[in-house]
């Protein structure tokens, strides 16, 4: 069973590096699609080992609005934005990629060095589905703040859901099902909020470079 | 059950000032009837306060503690307790509230019809609340709260009149400067959870270390001063009591700035404990410059709520000499002078919310009749409004320290503490208490002249405006209060033992030994001199009401005989056959101060400019002769303080705000990845 999520954690944390060493905004779309079905198959493994042991199917339930949500319905939003914004192609990062791989893998080491001192997590070994699944919220943050690019922000804050859920998920084994409810809406209502500014930026400076908002200083 | 225990009687207070602000709402649509049962509640509640106050210092009861309710907030506890100190100050709250709430009866209805009295009204009763709750506070947290609560209400209430500029003006310097204050206040509190790990103040200073109470000593200082107005911190004051109604101001000067002496014996004194004499020399030194620059900047001033203001900044001053005073006899372990001072002290503070209160009800008058605040516009104000003048006039002899009032007992009490504490050994410790008593006796007579200025020119002469002309004398309920407060000062003029003893029991808890005990002279037969043991000073202030009374009938007798039966003859004054005379003929305001500005050039950096326009200096077609002059705290302290903060917070805002998205993410990211660190590490 732990080995399971072991290797899912680490897959979820390579994909996160996956996203980072891409260059086109499709590909982010591609790569989260990717995350968010590993997390699904967690979500899904944790649902019937506990469907089993417990008779509850809170935890399936929240894998099928994970497969419904992130791998459908999010990614195609992000396509159909996608669409409606990108005409030309420009550089999207401000260091290039083996620097910002080499920068996530300093993450890694940092989170590994920060989680191992809570005691409740480790209670004899380091709990290395944490350090991974922590590491990918910290990995999505730094993908916001490395890409110009409008959509590369959205998908950045999706990761950091990502890395918080699947974060939650591994540290206590299946959150209140009212919890994860709440965070599902907010999240929906954060990307379609985003997706409208996206175009609106867009319109306004001809460009989702998201650094023309200087421009906005008084 | 006793109901009339002090404890019963200080629910019943509270209760009643709640009752009256929910009142002044409840009434909103009424202005009349919501002034009527706001202010109502406020008397009833002023006089339980003073009952339970005066029970519990007659009482003989140490303390009482009032526990209204539990609160499950870590560290915040809803308890009052009300000591001696709690019961003297409340009582000066509670006698300036009940003759300030017969006053408000009448000023307020000025107010009806024009502005929300509902929120006046319920403005005032809250804020009288908090100040109790201030004086009843028993530990850090709630004493805090109900500091804060006392300065934001109050704020509403120095810009109520908030249509003019000045006025939201001063509220502004006002809300900074008392904040500035605040916030020492809290990092003192925070040092004291630091090392005793509670907020409770009965709790004991002990395992504070002596850096600690050294830097707690100066936070507290800084803080309470700010409220207090003294100098340097005292900016706020000289614009924010003219700009508060008449009424709030006689509350705020009279009482709200003593929290501050309240603050500082609650904290400090008792708190910490006083073993470093230093403290006291800080106090003496502060509270000498206030007195001094307080009386020298309100003598040059022509707005009579102003000048009041700069008064309260002298007494003030005169008040923390008597702290300073008590605060090094107390760490040279001289508790009988150290008892005096601070008798003195409290004596003073008691007297001062007295007359003070009384000269801002009395301006607030001359505001209501004639809607000027400029002494320059007044004048003959006594043939129109005798009893504010009479009133006025009791109010500004007893601030003037002269005799039968009862401003001169706090002073010569403080000149007496002052004489005891000069002793053989320690030069420099003695000629600080020497330039003290000629501060005081500096300040003391600059204050009256101050004084007569103010009355002189705003009651005698001739009206120099209509204004003043056609100025109609106030309704009863406005004299009646400024007239209790002014009988007061002549009752505990010529009985000083009365206020006395009860501050004995005062002094008898927070320092061990009373000292009305040994000041001579029984109960009320004040007759019998005022004597301190020890020294051959006495003074007797009845004896002196009396001589003074027959010197009169005598001189008036002597006239008489001498001058035998020479008939009275009232005539216009001679003009030298020049041209009618006008009321701007008669001596200003500006003239008046003009020797006291030419000497303390200095302080003043006045500088004066007269245009003549015209062919020749002899004969201008006009003139214009103008005067200027400048705070020199604001000039050299304040403004440059201002201009470096401003232009430093520009260009730091600069630097962080660049506008850019990712800069602003990475300030996340990057105290994302600090905390992260001070987990494993911190």
């Amino acid at each position: 069973m732990d080995s399971y999520f072991d290797l899912l954690s680490v897959l979820i944390l390579l994909s996160s590096f996956i996203l980072v060493s891409h260059k086109r905004i499709k590909s982010y779309i591609k790569t989260f699609r990717i995350q968010s079905a590993l997390i699904a198959l967690t979500a899904g493994i944790m649902g019937f080992h506990s469907l089993a042991s417990e008779g509850s199917l809170d935890i399936l339930l929240v894998c099928a609005i994970i497969i419904l949500l992130k791998v459908i319905y999010i990614p195609r939003l992000l396509h159909k934005t996608y669409g409606n914004v990108e005409y030309k192609v420009e550089k999207d990062f401000f260091l290039n990629i083996p620097l910002l791989i080499i920068i996530c893998c300093a993450l890694v080491v940092f989170t590994y060095f920060s989680v191992s001192g809570i005691s409740s997590l480790s209670a004899d070994h380091i709990n290395l589905q944490v350090v991974n699944s922590f590491s990918v919220i910290l990995i999505g943050f730094f993908f916001m703040i490395s890409r110009k690019k409008a959509l590369g922000q959205m998908i950045g804050f999706l990761v950091i859901e990502n890395g918080i859920f699947v974060t939650a998920m591994f540290s206590t084994h299946g959150m209140p099902f009212i919890v994860d409810i709440g965070i599902f809406i907010d999240m929906i209502t954060a990307i379609l909020i985003m997706g409208i500014m996206v175009v609106q930026i867009n319109e306004k400076f001809e460009s989702i470079n998201i650094n023309k908002l200087r421009n906005l200083k008084g | 059950m006793n109901w009339f225990a002090p404890d019963y009687l200080l629910y019943g207070s509270m209760i009643t000032y709640l009752a009256a602000a929910i009142a002044a709402i409840i009434f909103y649509k009424h202005p009349h009837l919501c002034t009527q049962s706001a202010q109502a509640g406020c008397i009833l509640a002023s006089v339980l306060g003073a009952a339970s106050a005066v029970r519990l210092l007659l009482s003989g009861q140490e303390k009482i503690i009032l526990k209204p309710f539990e609160s499950t907030i870590p560290y915040v506890s809803v308890s009052m307790t009300m000591d001696a100190l709690s019961a003297f100050f409340l009582l000066i709250l509670s006698v300036l509230t009940l003759c300030v709430s017969i006053y408000s009866i009448g000023y307020t209805a000025h107010y009806h019809g024009k502005r929300n009295v509902s929120l006046f009204h319920f403005l005032y009763s809250t804020f009288i609340l908090s100040m109790l709750l201030v004086f009843t506070a028993d530990n850090a947290v709630f004493f805090f709260m109900a500091w804060e609560i006392m300065a934001v209400l109050s704020y509403f209430l120095v810009v109520f009149e908030s249509e003019q500029e000045e006025n939201r003006q001063a509220g502004l310097l006002y809300i900074v400067m008392t904040h500035l204050g605040t916030a020492f206040l809290m990092i003192a509190f925070m040092l004291m959870f630091y090392y005793t790990e509670t907020f409770d103040l009965s709790a004991s200073s002990q395992h504070i270390p002596e850096t600690g109470r050294n830097l707690m000593f100066l936070f507290f200082l800084i803080g309470f001063s700010t409220k207090a107005g003294v100098i340097p911190l005292h900016i706020w004051l000289p614009y924010a009591h003219p700009a508060a109604p008449g009424n709030i101001s006689a509350l705020m000067s009279g009482i709200m700035i003593k929290t501050a002496v309240y603050g500082l014996l609650r904290f400090v004194f008792l708190y910490l404990g006083v073993e470093t004499p230093w403290w006291g020399a800080v106090i003496l030194v502060i509270g000498m410059s206030s007195a001094v620059f307080g009386v020298l900047y309100a003598f040059i001033e022509q707005n009579i709520k102003k000048l009041l203001a700069y008064s309260s900044i002298e007494n003030m001053g005169i008040i923390f000499i008597g702290l300073g005073i008590a605060f090094l006899a107390f760490a040279r372990e001289n508790h009988w002078v150290g008892a005096l001072a601070l008798t003195a002290s409290l004596l003073h503070c008691f007297n001062h919310s007295l007359f003070k209160g009384g000269l801002f009800l009395g301006v607030g008058s001359i505001h209501y009749a004639t809607h000027t605040k400029n002494m320059e516009k007044l004048g003959g104000l006594i043939k129109r409004m005798p009893v504010t003048a009479v009133f006025f006039l009791g109010s500004a002899l007893s601030i003037s320290a002269l005799v039968p009032f009862n401003g001169f007992i706090g002073e010569w009490l403080t000149y007496q503490s002052i004489f005891a504490s000069i002793s053989s050994g320690n030069a420099a410790l003695n000629i600080a208490y020497i330039v003290s008593v000629a501060v005081l006796a500096l300040s003391g007579a600059l204050a009256a002249a101050c004084f007569i200025k103010l009355f002189g020119i705003s009651f005698l002469g001739l009206p120099r405006s209509d204004h003043a002309a056609y100025a109609k004398e106030v309704p009863l309920a406005m004299n009646l209060g400024s007239g209790i407060l002014a009988f007061l000062c002549l009752l505990f003029g010529l009985l000083p033992l009365i206020p006395l003893n009860l501050l004995s029991r005062v002094i008898a808890s927070i320092t061990g030994n009373g000292v009305v005990g040994q000041l001579q002279g029984g109960f009320l037969a004040a007759w019998y001199p005022l004597k301190i043991s020890g020294n051959n000073n006495a003074v007797s202030p009845l004896l002196i009401f009396v001589s003074i009374l027959l010197l009169a009938a005598l001189a008036l007798a002597m006239l008489r005989i001498l001058g035998g039966s020479r008939r009275e003859r009232k005539y216009g004054t001679w003009d030298c056959g020049f041209g009618s005379l006008t009321p701007r003929m008669q001596y200003s305001g500006t003239a008046f101060s003009k020797p006291m500005k030419i000497v303390f050039k200095i302080f003043f950096q006045s500088s004066r400019d007269l245009k003549l326009q015209g062919d020749h200096p002899y004969h201008p077609e006009s003139m214009e002769y103008t005067i200027t002059t400048e705070s020199v705290f604001e000039k050299y302290i304040y403004i440059p303080l201002l201009v470096w903060v401003t232009a430093w917070s520009k260009r730091v805002k600069l630097m962080i705000q660049t506008g850019s998205v990712h800069t602003y993410l990475l300030y996340i990211f990057v105290a994302v990845l600090v905390l992260m660190l001070y987990n494993r590490i911190g």
